[in-house]
């Protein structure tokens, strides 16, 4: 399948969230497949945040240096998912807004999040299991109310798709 | 989270709120030579409607609305004038500063939290009007 051959516009990400309290979260091969993560990025799972963070795979490499040897050498090591630290304004009867609050509570519900980027035509989907921790409200009063959470996404349960 | 407030309220619902808090004293939405007749009047203007915009490609994931309306009181004896400036003023702030609740009357909305700043006072010699401006800030829950 073809990707869309043009830079997307930064603030046209849109994050979606499994629906349910308890659900069942995709498998490895379903996060890369079209059908099953479209499926949960409607409307009607749509969670409202201000701005998607940085998404995708953090660093991690094994260094070695070996005595006698030039060079030494980095090895990429299996990377995690990038956490996102995700910042929402706080409506507080709103019912995705409310399984995050959940998910945080439990501390062992896997949840299968979706990023879509799209240009307006064409989308791009990221998607991936995690928990939720780090569910706080910031109530200053000299902005709206904010609530902040963080997701830790699932060693190796992520995957890309598109609809081009 | 919703869509934009309609600024037509707020301008109605401003006039409302401050033509009660300033009664019997006239309030206008614009200056349009009331000295000539009133010894003290009070005008406002809106400006600042904006709710800030999120990410995504859904139109309705928007932030609060934080309006802000200048007020200002014009009087003209030229004994009292400024005594009568500064205490209007005054009936300003402690109405309005730090309120929340319903906000006008026929078109009222509700406001989290209105925030009154007394900006500056003066004189103006070519109209023999003393004046004092203030700065409300509302904030509206989306």
């Amino acid at each position: 399948m073809a990707l869309p051959n043009k830079v997307l516009a930064g603030f046209t990400a849109s994050l979606y969230i499994q629906p349910t309290a308890s659900p069942t979260a995709l498998t490895l091969t379903q996060l890369s497949t079209l059908a099953s993560v479209s499926a949960i990025a409607v409307s009607g799972n749509l969670l409202n945040v201000e701005a998607i963070p940085a998404f995708g795979q953090d660093d991690a490499v094994a260094s070695f240096g070996v005595a006698g040897s030039r060079q030494s050498d980095k090895v990429p090591t299996q990377s995690a998912p990038t956490s996102l630290t995700i910042t929402a304004p706080w409506n507080p009867s709103d019912a995705n807004l409310l399984l995050i609050r959940g998910d945080a509570y439990s501390g062992i519900i896997d949840r299968t999040f979706v990023i879509a980027a799209t240009d307006g035509t064409n989308i791009v989907y990221y998607a991936f299991n995690a928990r939720v921790s780090e569910f706080k409200i910031d109530a200053q009063p000299s902005a709206e109310a904010k609530a902040v959470f963080t997701v830790h996404p699932r060693g190796n349960l992520y995957g890309w798709s598109n609809n081009a | 989270m919703t869509t934009q407030n309609n600024i037509t309220q707020y301008a109605q619902a401003i006039q409302e709120q401050l033509a009660g808090i300033f009664s019997p004293v006239p309030v206008y939405a614009l200056f349009n030579r009331n000295f000539a007749t009133q010894p003290k009047f009070v005008t406002w203007q809106l400006r600042n409607v904006h709710q800030p915009v999120y990410t995504g490609n859904y139109q309705g994931n928007k932030g609060i609305d934080r309006p802000i309306f200048q007020v200002s009181i014009f009087t003209s004896n030229l004994q009292t004038g400024m005594a009568d400036g500064f205490n209007l003023a005054n009936t300003l702030i402690q109405s309005l500063h730090g309120y929340s609740g319903s906000f006008g009357t026929t078109h009222a909305f509700q406001v989290a939290k209105a925030d009154v700043s007394m900006l500056y006072h003066g004189y103006d010699d070519a109209v023999d009007l003393f004046h004092v401006f203030l700065d409300v800030t509302l904030d509206i829950s989306a």
